[in-house]
């Protein structure tokens, strides 16, 4: 298992928004988390990535246990976050975006590893080289969320946690961004996958989970999520 | 005769009505010289500015504390280079790693430790910090006022009737230092990109492995290393004492205000415009309110364009060189 979550409880002051939570994910796996607004998923992200402390239970990366360590240090053990709502560093360029998310590795010996990844990331998303010099807040919506997820990669991770990338989305964009998702998984990358685009995190998810008022109430493969009644007709639109 | 050129009589003084209608040039050339030691001022007031904006932009704290970098400058550097003798080549980078300490540990003592800070709790703990250094400044150094030898001598160069201390040509020369490295540092190195980052975005910077604290303890480290550079280099001009620091935060301040808070060209811009209003207003008004107008235009600003002379809302978000 690359990422077992045993019991895992998140608070803001004294609301509950994650209540004894149980995940798992296998390396080489895309794992979808489902869920209305409010649900908790978002907590659920920031939890691993150390953005938000929890209360009790367990996060186990392999056999490092990451509760606690700071958002940098997790990140150094290959597990890398796509915020919810892109959070692009608006003000400094794609390119600068795309070196920092290279920060941990960023040594003169490491120079050309970060050229050859550039370069894989334009080919990924041809549009950010076209785009390399702009401020990154005047992208499109799209072209950001495509640049996030591009400076997430930068770092290497194991672990890729994404935090709806579907959002705001035109079809046409989501179903790209989902092949990117797609190729990456099969080129090793394992990812947790957090969206209310239900169908299309079922569709390319290996397992999935159901998250609802911060607990787990479904989870299966997620083909058998996708025939389920009741994911159907809370998530799927009937 | 040798010219104690003094700030606080620098070119400024109540102006003989008789000579001003009897010779233009004399008028112009003592205009020259307003405009000339009011740029010298402001850019110490630029520098100021320009270490509000450093921490500021990673913190969102107006660091209180800032003009004690200034007055710590000055009288540190008149010990080691005065009192011990060390040469000024030893002795500047000596007073500027000191007074960076004194950065680095109001980061670590009086900042980091408030658990579940307010940008207001922040500040006011700057505000205690300052306090507290005026007050040590004070037991060690007295309430005298200190000098220091100039770099270049004091030599007056005349200029167009005017005169220019050769101090004044260093003022300028750091003022344009500063700006050159700060630029590169932003810019070109990926630490200055970091601190950038964490500027724009602290939870993204830390999930894409950005240490905020360090580079909240950069951002001191910095602001610290200008101010007591300002004071090191205006001290041979204006003579230093320990409760210098609370006005030069205020003119700082002013200055980072009138130029839109966290815009560095905007802080050169608005030290240099609050030095040349002090001393054109000084000279051709009235001297006694020198102080007033920095207080006067910071009144004024923040009732009427908060965001700065030079800046709309959006143009003072931006933070970067
Ligand atoms: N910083 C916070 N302080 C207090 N409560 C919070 C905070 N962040 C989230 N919450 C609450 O925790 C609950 C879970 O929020 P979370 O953002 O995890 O939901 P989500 O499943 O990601 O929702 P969405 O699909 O709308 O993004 C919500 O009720 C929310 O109001
Ligand atoms: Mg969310």
């Amino acid at each position: 298992m690359l990422l077992e979550i045993n019991g895992l409880s998140t608070y803001y002051d004294n609301i509950a928004a994650l209540k004894a939570v149980d995940i798992r994910v296998a390396k080489g796996q895309i794992v979808a988390i489902i869920g209305a607004n409010g649900a908790g998923k978002s907590t659920l992200l920031k939890t691993i990535s150390g953005l938000v402390r929890p209360r009790a239970g367990t996060i186990r990366l392999r056999d490092i246990d990451l509760c606690g360590l700071a958002p940098e240090r997790i990140v150094a053990h290959g597990v890398t976050q796509v915020p919810e709502g892109r959070q692009i560093f608006a003000h400094l360029s794609v390119l600068d975006n795309l070196h920092l998310g290279a920060y941990l590795y960023h040594k003169r010996r490491h120079r050309s590893e970060i050229k050859t990844k550039i370069q894989t990331l334009y080919r990924m998303f041809p549009i950010l080289q076209r785009r390399a010099q702009q401020i990154a807040g005047t992208l499109s919506g799209g072209e950001q969320q495509m640049l996030a997820i591009a400076r997430a990669l930068m770092g290497r991770p194991e672990l890729l946690l994404l935090d709806e990338p579907s959002m705001g989305l035109a079809p046409l964009i989501v179903r790209d961004i989902f092949s990117v998702l797609r190729r990456l998984n099969a080129d090793g990358t394992t990812i947790l996958l957090v969206e209310q685009n239900a169908r299309a995190a079922l569709t390319i998810a290996d397992y999935a989970y159901v998250l609802e008022t911060g607990s787990v109430t479904l989870e299966g493969p997620a083909g058998e999520l996708l025939d389920n009644p009741r994911v159907k007709a809370s998530y799927l639109g009937g | 005769m040798r010219f104690r050129w003094s700030w606080l009589q620098t070119g400024i003084g109540p102006w003989p009505i008789e000579n001003a209608l009897m010779e233009t040039t004399t008028f112009t050339s003592q205009l020259l010289q307003y405009l000339i030691t009011g740029l010298t001022i402001g850019s110490i007031y630029s520098m100021v500015a320009i270490g509000f904006n450093i921490i500021y932009n990673v913190t969102e704290i107006i660091n209180f504390a800032q003009g004690e970098f200034v007055m710590l400058g000055g009288l540190v550097m008149v010990t080691l280079h005065t009192v011990a003798g060390l040469n000024l080549l030893i002795a500047f980078p000596l007073a500027v790693g000191l007074v960076t300490l004194i950065g680095v540990l109001l980061d670590r003592l009086a900042i980091r430790p408030i658990r579940n800070p307010s940008v207001l709790t922040l500040i006011i703990a700057t505000i205690a910090a300052s306090i507290l250094i005026k007050g040590a400044a004070m037991l060690i150094w007295g309430k005298n006022p200190h000098d220091l030898p100039a770099f270049s001598g004091r030599d007056p160069i005349s200029f167009f009737g005017a005169v220019i201390q050769p101090q004044y040509l260093w003022v300028f020369g750091f003022l344009v230092l500063i700006v050159v490295i700060l630029t590169l540092f932003f810019d070109k190195t990926i630490a200055g990109k970091a601190m950038s980052a964490c500027a724009d975005n602290p939870h993204a910077a830390s999930l894409v492995g950005i240490n905020v604290n360090r580079m909240i303890l950069l951002s001191f480290i910095l602001s610290a290393a200008i101010g007591a550079t300002a004071g090191i280099i205006i001290t041979p001009i204006s003579l230093m004492e320990f409760d210098r620091g609370a006005m030069l935060a205020v003119k700082g301040f002013a200055a980072a205000i009138l130029g839109g808070l966290g815009s560095f060209p905007g802080a050169v811009a608005g030290g240099l415009i609050l030095g040349l209003i002090e001393s054109l207003g000084a000279g051709l008004i009235s001297s006694g309110y020198k102080d007033a107008f920095a207080l006067l235009i910071l009144l004024a600003l923040l009732f009427f364009r908060p965001s700065g002379l030079l800046g709309n809302a959006q143009v003072s978000r931006i933070k970067r060189f």
